[in-house]
C-alpha cells in the first residue's frame, strides 16, 4: 500500500510541520512582548489558529479525509461558534456587571428595579 | 434476528472508527468551548483583574510545555506513518512510548507549575494573593482549564501505553484513532497557551 517513497514524503512533511509549529510558537511568544494593545490578543489567537490548522490538516489528516469526516469537523466548530455568539450576546447585554464595551448610561441602575426594555 | 444476518456488508462506507472519534471530538469542542466562553466573559468584564492575574502565570514553563506537546503530536503522527509501512512497523511501539513519555513530561512540568502557584497563593481561596476584582476568577478558570486538560492527557497517555505494549492485532485500526484524540488534546493546549500565558505579558 505505502512504499518507501510515500513514507519518506510523509516523514518530511511531518518534520516541516513540526518545525513550523515550533517557529509559530516562538513568534507568538515574541509578539506577546510587543506593545500592540488589543492586537496582542489578536496576534496570539491568529497564530494559534494557524497552528491548529496545521495540526488538523496534516497531523489529523483532514487533508486526506473524506467529505463526511470533514463535515463532522466543521459542524463541531460551527456549532461552537454559534453557541459562543448567542451566549456572548446574552452576557454582553446584561446590566449585571456590565462589560467595558457597554456604555453605562444605556443601562438602568440595578437598584431601580429590573432592567426595562431599551427603546 | 435472521434478517440482520442477511444484510450485506456495506461497501464504500467511511471508516466508522475514525468517524466516531471525530464525532466525539466535535462534542469535546463544545465541552472545552464553554471554558473559552467563560474566559471571554472574564476578559471583557474584569480586564484589570484578568491582566494582573495572567501576568502571574509562568511563561517559561508554559512555553516549554507547549513545545513538549507539539513535539509529542509530531511523534505520534510519525508512529502512525510507521505503522502503515511494513518495513518500519517495528518503530511504532517505540514512537508511541516516546509520545507517552513526552505526555508524562508535560504533566510533571504542569505539576511543578501548579505547586509554585499554590505556594504563591494563586489558588482561589481566603489567602488569595491578588487584590484585584476578577483576578481570583481568572485563576479559578486557569485551574479548571489546565486541570481538565490534564485529565485528558492522563487518558491519552493510558491509551498510548496500551497501544505501545500491544501486538499488531491490537493496533490495527486503533492507532490512528488514538492519535486523533492525542492531536485534539494538543489543539486545545494550542489555544490555552496564548490565552493563559501570553496575554498582557508586555505590561
Amino acid at each position: 500500500m505505502a512504499d518507501a517513497r510515500d513514507f519518506h514524503r510523509t516523514a518530511r512533511m511531518l518534520a516541516i510541520a513540526w518545525i513550523a509549529l515550533l517557529a509559530l510558537m516562538l513568534t507568538s511568544l515574541g509578539s506577546a512582548y510587543l506593545k500592540l494593545g488589543p492586537w496582542n490578543m489578536v496576534a496570539g489567537l491568529v497564530i494559534a489558529a494557524i497552528k491548529a490548522a496545521i495540526v488538523a490538516w496534516l497531523f489529523m489528516r483532514l487533508r486526506e479525509a473524506g467529505r463526511l469526516i470533514r463535515a463532522v469537523a466543521v459542524v463541531g466548530l460551527g456549532v461552537w461558534v454559534i453557541l459562543i455568539a448567542l451566549s456572548g450576546i446574552d452576557y454582553e447585554t446584561r446590566s449585571m456587571t456590565p462589560a467595558a464595551v457597554q456604555r453605562p448610561e444605556q443601562l438602568p441602575s440595578p437598584r431601580q428595579g429590573p432592567p426595562g426594555r431599551r427603546s | 434476528m435472521s434478517a440482520i444476518a442477511t444484510v450485506p456488508e456495506p461497501r464504500d462506507e467511511p471508516d466508522i472508527g475514525k468517524l466516531g472519534m471525530w464525532t466525539f471530538l466535535a462534542s469535546e469542542v463544545l465541552f472545552f468551548g464553554g471554558l473559552f466562553l467563560a474566559y471571554l466573559y472574564g476578559r471583557t468584564h474584569w480586564p484589570q483583574g484578568w491582566a494582573t492575574a495572567s501576568r502571574r502565570t509562568d511563561v517559561v514553563l508554559g512555553t516549554l510545555n507547549t513545545a513538549v506537546l507539539l513535539t509529542s503530536s509530531a511523534v505520534v503522527a510519525l508512529a502512525v506513518a510507521c505503522e502503515e509501512d511494513a518495513k518500519r512497523r517495528r518503530w511504532t511501539s517505540r514512537l508511541l512510548a516516546l509520545t507517552a513519555t513526552l505526555g508524562v513530561v508535560f504533566l510533571v512540568i504542569k505539576g511543578v507549575e501548579w505547586h509554585a502557584d499554590w505556594h504563591e497563593h494563586l489558588f482561589p481561596g481566603a489567602k488569595f494573593a491578588l487584590d484585584v476584582p476578577g483576578a481570583q476568577e481568572f485563576f479559578a478558570l486557569y485551574f479548571v482549564m489546565t486541570g481538565l486538560h490534564a485529565v485528558h492527557m492522563i487518558v491519552g497517555i493510558a491509551v498510548l501505553v496500551v497501544l505501545a505494549r500491544g501486538r499488531d492485532w491490537a493496533r490495527a485500526g486503533h492507532l490512528e484513532i488514538a492519535a486523533l484524540y492525542w492531536h485534539f488534546v494538543d489543539l486545545v493546549w494550542i489555544f490555552f497557551y496564548p490565552l493563559l500565558y501570553l496575554v498582557e505579558r508586555h505590561g
